[in-house]
């Protein structure tokens, strides 16, 4: 089967939903990530596996009695199936021999084995065995270049001795799956894990399907997939069945032990709650295994739906809960792994609501990657007379919220409103400036309020504040509307080391009870002409969105953008519910972009992208071979250099062959790691570009 | 690995210095039971005699990675006259019985390293029990076991011409056909071609071949061990190898298998996988007509030997599946297992083989 793999999309952290096509004439694939369900005998002549599964796209065959026509094109005609062998290498070499016309034709691709060692003594004998198997696929590879493989990497817990397998993955365009068999055989060494993973991530396409095998337990699955991997071997789940365990996810129950069945499968319901006490029932085990399976496809199923319409990420923390490696593993990969993981992490998400559950969130790339660039890209406003730090609100954008609208009540009774700059202290995004409260995650984030906030998330406000607050003049006061000890807290640890000046506003009953304002209002008269500014604001700025418009670029595109783009005189005109904001250059009356509040985003036009084109030429690029683009999706053959900041979802600009001219501005699919590491696929889908003369 | 091997051969080494004297005049073991002779059903006559030990094993390589037989020996050197007095002492146990049998037997003289050493059993006492076999005209079958670099056409001629018409088979080691196996997993120190050569040098001397195999060695899967045991048997049926002994691993005391074991890296074989690999070796009748098979595993039932299940019944019956095939040379005792109710176990063991 000549198999390919198509990307969809990439997710939040390396997860990512794909195609292993099986047929393109026949318009037959896999959707990934996806588990394998093992044939074996025993369940295929049960009736109720055959309901279950027999639309289940992707099964792992072993045994040679499968390897008949009459099996493959009967009963799973629409299936895909992976074949491996658990014995010599030898033998699958025969095998492979006697079936190669069947390899050749149908929905079926092979898997190299690697069984031999079991286990080694000594990293010496791991090298010397990897070396010998290595150098056997290698001629097994040459002597069928048009049969397309799977490769399997075992390293004996020795992570370094990766770097052997690379050479012949690379060199051989017909290995298009890579099988991890022993990743997991010593969980506890998850840094190894991780290691592996990156380092093969680095050196591999991207179009390789990445698979795991071995002692995978379920409630692992979720964090797999957020790894990258694709496609999960469950034939684990036999073995655990075998040995009398009854998997709910969270826990491994041995089934004598199980008096509630918290499940209505066609085996929960049926014989198991009989056999359970049963001691030496072999259709006890049959039906453990049915129920077992059940459950590995159901939690796979989550993945795929939680992954399309909700926070994947945070599905990935709670499903971690349960192990504490799991929960070490995350916690490794969010701060060592960060630089590596960003780059991969879509910059906005389609989903309702982000939770924050506690520590493990903290870290997460997207809060992480946008506490840094907030700090990296926000500069002061010249005509900032005065600084407003305020509280966060549940309801998102913040401005939207009752408490807010209430906030902004008082300050708008001042014209120097424009002079005043607002940040909202939150967790654990840290500070947010209101200019920047649409963006993602800001707009969708949620967190638990109590009042009380941990050690952790004190020191990550603390921080942030600190450095915007060092960003402006010592003489610029700074108002607290706040309330509660972690924000005085918070407040205090960053002032004790700065020379600005800090006004408490005086709290009763509440932040928006008429008093607080109050309080809120005669401090904004006493404080707001404290510092003089030189400049004279431009009218233009007084507008609200135009100051979010400005923030915004910078943030998307670094320092001084937003405010170069808009020198020129700009209007705004918004949708009907004020979801979309078309932004024109007066002049000239040509779009420049358009502000999408629900990703908190300027998509930038072709003109506009080009005002700027001399300041972005370092940044956000991609260079197409031509001067026109046809269609309005970029493939990776086109594209001849790109830049290392590309993320998926980022907006991007696509320069002529000369990188004289932009000629197209795109959303990413993908991020740089994917357009380095592969020679096929989608890049981008282009919103706007140069036509082609008629 | 050889450093690891060597370490734990010196471990045991260091524990048999010292033997008491009357122990390197009593054998190891002896007994008489029933076996298969080349064409008929008949016994055994086994000697395990105490020697200085394996010469591999005490060499600078550390010897074989799943043999334990070392603690048979005395490692010090022992004098002929002591080896002669353990043979004689079962001799003389058991010789009566032997002539007043009207069975005939097949005598096995083993002594857990090269019965062609000189080191480990002189010339003259070769000589000494080649007479006493020859005194007894019911033993009609001798086996002897030696590595092949002790193997030579004097020794071979000699033993022919004292011997007679004595059928005679000299076991040797082979483990398997593969060399990467037995070279790498087992510490052999011996490839597929001197094998070869030995065989060549037997067939000259018109002596017979008894081949051991070992079953599921370390480092192998389960499923692997079935593949290797599989394609061992067809390549010496094809070669017309006399006898085929396949032995499966049991975890002897003082060797690498026992240290993989003791931390779980390394399982036992299962019965389920011999018994496939029996059948799948010799799918017809007529793979036997050239080659005798035989099997009678140590320590089996137990949990350091091959074994199915905790179940007595399903063990005593694998056992008994075998015993039967071995004695009638007859493949249709293999497939008694399919047939009535299968033990529980077998399901495990199809879903647990691939991690074994």
């Amino acid at each position: 089967m000549r198999i390919i793999f198509e990307l969809v999309s990439e997710k939040i952290g390396f997860s990512r939903i794909g195609r292993i096509i099986l047929s393109k004439e026949e318009r037959r694939y896999v959707s990934s990530p996806n588990i394998i369900i093992p044939i074996r005998r025993s369940l295929v002549n049960m009736v109720d596996f055959l309901e279950e599964f027999e639309k289940h796209p992707i099964f792992l065959i072993s045994n040679e009695i499968f390897l008949k026509i009459s099996f493959l094109r009967a009963k799973f005609k629409q299936n895909g199936f992976i074949y491996t062998h658990y014995g010599t290498f030898e033998k699958y070499q025969e095998i492979l021999e006697e079936y190669k016309g069947l390899f050749l034709q149908d929905n079926i691709i092979s898997i190299i084995p690697f069984n031999n060692p079991t286990t080694v003594m000594n990293i010496e004998f791991a090298k010397q065995e990897i070396e010998h198997h290595i150098k056997m696929s290698q001629e097994l590879l040459n002597s069928n270049p048009k049969l397309n493989f799977g490769m399997t990497i075992k390293l004996f817990g020795h992570a370094e001795l990766i770097n052997l397998y690379f050479p012949v993955i690379q060199n051989n365009r017909n290995v298009k799956i890579l099988n991890f068999n022993d990743l997991f055989e010593e969980k506890r060494n998850f840094r190894k894990i991780l290691q592996v993973i990156f380092e093969t991530r680095k050196e591999v396409d991207k179009n390789l399907i990445f698979m795991v095998s071995g002692k995978i337990l379920p409630n692992s699955y979720p964090l797999w997939v957020y790894l990258g991997f694709d496609l999960i071997d469950s034939s684990y789940i036999l073995y655990l069945s075998s040995e009398n365990f009854y998997d709910t996810i969270e826990h491994l129950l041995p089934i004598y032990k199980v008096q509630y069945f918290p499940c209505s499968c066609c085996a929960c319901k049926g014989k198991l709650r009989k056999l359970a006490s049963e001691q030496f029932s072999k259709e006890k085990i049959e039906q453990l295994a049915l129920h077992n399976l059940i459950t590995a496809k159901n939690q796979m199923h989550k993945i795929k739906q939680f992954m399309k319409t909700e926070d994947y990420r945070n599905f990935v923390e709670k499903s971690s809960m349960n192990d504490m490696v799991l929960l070490s593993m995350l916690k490794v990969l969010d701060h060592q792994y960060y630089e590596e993981i960003k780059q991969e992490t879509p910059s906005t998400q389609d989903t309702k609501t982000i939770e924050s559950i506690g520590p493990s969130s903290y870290f997460r790339p997207d809060f992480h990657e946008y506490r840094e660039k907030v700090v990296d890209s926000f500069e002061p406003e010249p005509w900032t007379k005065l600084i407003v730090l305020l509280p966060c609100s549940s309801k998102k954008p913040y401005s939207e919220s009752k408490s807010h609208k209430k906030f902004h009540e008082i300050m708008h009774k001042f014209k120097e409103f424009p002079n005043f700059q607002e940040f909202i202290i939150t967790s654990p995004l840290g500070v947010i400036p209101r200019q920047l409260e649409n963006l993602h995650p800001v707009n969708k984030y949620d967190i638990s309020v109590t009042g009380e906030w941990d050690s952790e998330e004190i020191l990550i406000a603390q921080e942030m504040l600190a450095k915007i607050i060092m960003m402006y003049d010592p003489e610029i006061p700074i108002i607290c509307h706040l309330s509660g000890e972690a924000y005085h807290e918070i407040i205090n640890k960053v002032m004790s080391n700065l020379p600005h000046k800090v006004y408490f506003s005086e709290v009763t009953n509440g932040l928006t009870s008429k008093s607080s304002l109050k309080s809120l209002e005669n401090l904004l008269v006493k404080c707001k002409d404290i510092y003089n500014i030189s400049d004279s604001i431009n009218k233009q700025y007084q507008e609200s969105w135009i100051r979010v418009f400005i923030k915004t670029l910078d943030y998307q595109f670094g320092k001084g953008i937003g405010g170069f783009l808009f020198s020129e005189e700009v209007k705004i005109y918004p949708n009907k519910d004020k979801t979309r904001f078309n932004i024109r250059d007066v002049k000239s009356k040509k779009k420049l972009g358009v502000f999408i509040k629900k990703s908190g985003q300027v998509e930038l036009s072709l003109y506009g992208s080009n005002i700027i084109k001399d300041r972005i030429k370092d940044i956000h690029y991609l260079v197409f071979n031509g001067d026109i683009i046809n269609g309005n999706t970029l493939f990776r053959p086109g594209v001849i250099d790109f830049s290392n900041d590309l993320k998926p979802n980022n907006l991007a600009f696509i320069w002529n062959q000369g990188k004289e001219e932009i000629i197209g501005v795109a959303r990413m699919l993908v991020g740089s790691p994917y357009i380095k590491n592969s020679h096929t696929g989608p890049i981008a889908k282009i919103y706007e570009k140069v036509k082609s003369e008629p | 690995m050889i450093e690891k091997v060597k370490n734990l051969r010196e471990r045991t080494i260091h524990k048999l210095r010292g033997l008491p004297s009357e122990k390197l005049n009593i054998p190891v073991a002896y007994w008489i039971k029933e076996d298969r002779l080349l064409d008929k059903i008949g016994k055994e006559f086994t000697i395990i005699l105490r020697t200085k030990g394996c010469s591999w094993a005490l060499g600078d390589q550390g010897g074989c990675t799943m043999c334990g037989y070392i603690q048979d020996s005395c490692v010090d050197s022992i004098d002929s006259n002591n080896i002669k007095n353990q043979f004689m002492h079962a001799w003389n146990e058991k010789i009566k019985e032997i002539q007043d049998d009207k069975e005939n037997y097949i005598i096995k003289i083993f002594n857990s390293g090269s019965f062609f050493d000189d080191d480990e059993i002189s010339e003259d006492l070769r000589k000494f029990i080649y007479g006493k076999i020859l005194e007894v005209p019911n033993i009609t079958e001798v086996v002897v076991e030696s590595r092949t670099e002790h193997l030579n056409k004097e020794k071979l001629t000699q033993m022919r011409s004292e011997l007679k018409n004595k059928y005679i088979e000299i076991g040797i080691g082979l483990e398997t056909v593969n060399d990467y196996i037995r070279l790498n997993y087992i510490n052999k120190g011996m490839t597929f071609n001197e094998f070869l050569d030995a065989v060549e040098l037997c067939k000259n001397s018109e002596i017979g071949i008894r081949a051991y195999l070992l079953f599921k060695p370390p480092f192998l899967s389960e499923e692997s061990a079935i593949d290797d045991c599989v394609s061992s048997i067809k390549t010496l049926i094809t070669m017309q190898i006399n006898t085929i002994s396949i032995n499966p691993v049991n975890v002897q005391r003082g060797t690498l298998v026992e240290y993989m074991y003791q931390q779980n890296r390394y399982h036992v074989p299962s019965y389920y996988s011999l018994i496939k690999s029996l059948k799948k070796g010799l799918k017809t009748q007529e793979s036997l007509l050239t080659t005798r098979i035989v099997c009678d595993p140590s320590g089996a039932g137990s949990r350091r030997g091959i074994h199915s299940c905790t179940k007595k019944e399903c063990n005593i019956l694998m056992k008994d599946v075998l015993k039967n095939f071995v004695l009638s040379q007859n493949v249709t005792f293999l497939k008694k297992l399919e047939e009535g109710e299968q033990c529980f176990c077998k399901l495990k063991y199809h879903m647990q083989k691939m991690f074994n």
